[in-house]
């Protein structure tokens, strides 16, 4: 899952990173950095959670990486199972 | 107070006999809930026109709707907060400051004052905001089983916190408190003394820092450099009465509301108590349910907005109190859900100007029911007391006499 950052809209809430701090980075003055951001499995219900707090609608869920199903996510990883 | 007419261009229909301050419930009310009554803003058209909207009896254009009001606050060009609404009482025009600058004059000061109120200070400053309220309310406790939230605990707690980031004594609170009390509620007499009193304060202590510069805000502003030069008196003093005036009355109230509600919802008092991880997340509820604030902008031009012809000049009012009960962007808007998810509500306004003490005022308010719902037994309004709220630029709540025996 990957999160597009308009850091134009950002106004420094902070509201994603009270939601989700291993994943939203905020700088000195308490705007989310630049750039956008791919979500680890596992953290993705978090995060979608932290898109969804945030008041100016700073934050968008790619949809285009969403809405693919990743066969991947479901099968296990070498060494386990 | 002379009302001014409405203007030739906003047509009849869109004309509506709604006020923040004389609409039923805004003048000082006996167990009021200013709140809800302007909930009625959604009964209508989502944008009108308010023939006397503001303290000085100006009409405004009234946004109902949160995305309209997201769109207004958004787009500064279009829709500037220049409008010196303190200094006007004064009858002068500076600023304050970075309230009432526009991109890109605002920027460079926002940058300036951000990282003294970002959310990694306002958590170094968090131990202090809790023992505060811990001696506070111990003190009250000690002392009986009733008293007066906003005198014992809520104006004391916000105001200490914030007379401490200032750098300025706690013996001054009483003073100060009046001050903000007749500037934002008083009388046209009672306004314009007040803003002298609270001019010539910051303007002495700017004197003071600069001579004797000591570890506060106030040495930092006077020291401080933007696009590499020092700041202008003006600039000094917009800083200075901006934070000056927005520290002291609007955590308070929020407090008072809070804690009303929770002493006449048992249910959600007793919930939060045993369950106070629930606080941080019923603390947005509460925020929507009862933010203080109308924020107010001026068009920058002729502009046809959402069906409302919107002409340069107008004042255009976004009060945060009734985009909170949109029922477009809240289910059920007017009931209180502690446990509300997805909540994105507009008290601490949106876009640049988002409140820069949105942070600290949050971690004051989480500390304080933390703490109150921690030391303090079931809690009721105290029988044959009511307390009395009000509307207004904003909205307050006098007195909050709770019994615990």
């Amino acid at each position: 899952m990957r999160i597009i950052v308009h850091n134009a809209k950002c106004q420094g809430h902070a509201r994603c990173s009270a939601q989700a701090p291993s994943i939203f980075t905020l700088d000195d003055e308490g705007y989310v950095l630049r750039g956008d951001i791919n979500v680890a499995q596992g953290d993705e219900l978090l995060a979608s959670r932290a898109v969804r707090s945030c008041p100016e609608r700073a934050l968008e869920v790619d949809s285009s990486s969403a809405a693919r199903f990743d066969p991947a996510a479901i099968q296990p990883k070498a060494g386990e199972a | 107070m002379a009302i001014n007419p409405v203007p030739d261009h906003v047509p009849p229909e869109m004309v509506r006999d709604f006020s923040l301050f004389t609409s039923p419930g805004m003048p000082p009310t006996p167990n009021g809930d200013p709140h809800a009554a302007v909930a009625c803003a959604h009964d209508g058209p989502p944008i009108f026109y308010s023939p006397y909207n503001t303290q000085d009896g100006r009409g405004t254009w009234v946004i109902t709707r949160a995305a309209d009001q997201r769109k207004v606050l958004q787009d500064t060009e279009t829709f500037s907060s220049h409008r010196s609404i303190f200094s006007s009482v004064l009858g002068e025009t500076w600023p304050t400051i970075p309230l009432e600058l526009d991109p890109p004059a605002h920027g460079a000061f926002r940058s300036l004052l951000s990282p003294l109120l970002s959310p990694k200070r306002v958590t170094a400053l968090e131990p202090a905001v809790r023992e505060r309220a811990i001696t506070l309310i111990d003190g009250i406790t000690a002392s009986g089983t009733s008293c007066d939230v906003m005198k014992d605990f809520a104006f004391p707690f916000t105001v200490g916190i914030f007379l401490r980031f200032l750098g300025l004594p706690d013996q001054g609170l009483d003073t100060f408190v009046g001050w903000a009390k007749d500037l934002l509620h008083g009388n046209d007499v009672e306004r314009p003394v007040a803003a002298r009193k609270i001019v010539a304060f910051i303007d002495e202590l700017a004197n003071n820092r600069r001579k004797d510069p000591v570890d506060d805000l106030m040495t930092f502003i006077v020291q401080a450099q933007v696009e590499g030069r020092r700041l202008t008196d003006d600039e000094i003093r917009g800083i200075g009465v901006l934070v000056f005036v927005a520290g002291l009355d609007t955590v308070a109230a929020a407090i008072g509301f809070d804690l009303a509600y929770l002493a006449r919802n048992i249910k959600d008092q007793e919930l939060l108590r045993s369950e106070p991880d629930r606080i941080v997340l019923a603390t947005e509820e509460l925020l929507r349910a009862y933010p203080p604030i109308q924020l107010i902008r001026v068009a920058t031009k002729d502009i046809d907005f959402e069906g409302a012809p919107i002409r340069k000049g107008d004042y255009v009012s976004c009060a945060t109190m009734i985009a909170n009960r949109d029922p477009e962007e809240f289910e059920s808007p007017n009931t209180v859900d502690l446990a509300r998810e997805h909540n994105r509500h507009a008290a601490f306004g949106y876009g640049p100007h988002r409140c820069l003490g949105s942070h600290l005022a949050r971690r004051e308010i989480v500390i304080g029911l933390e703490e109150w719902l921690a030391r303090l037994p079931t809690f009721r309004i105290k029988e044959g007391t009511a307390p009395i709220t009000c509307g207004g630029h904003v909205f307050g709540i006098e007195n909050l006499i709770l019994d615990w025996s």
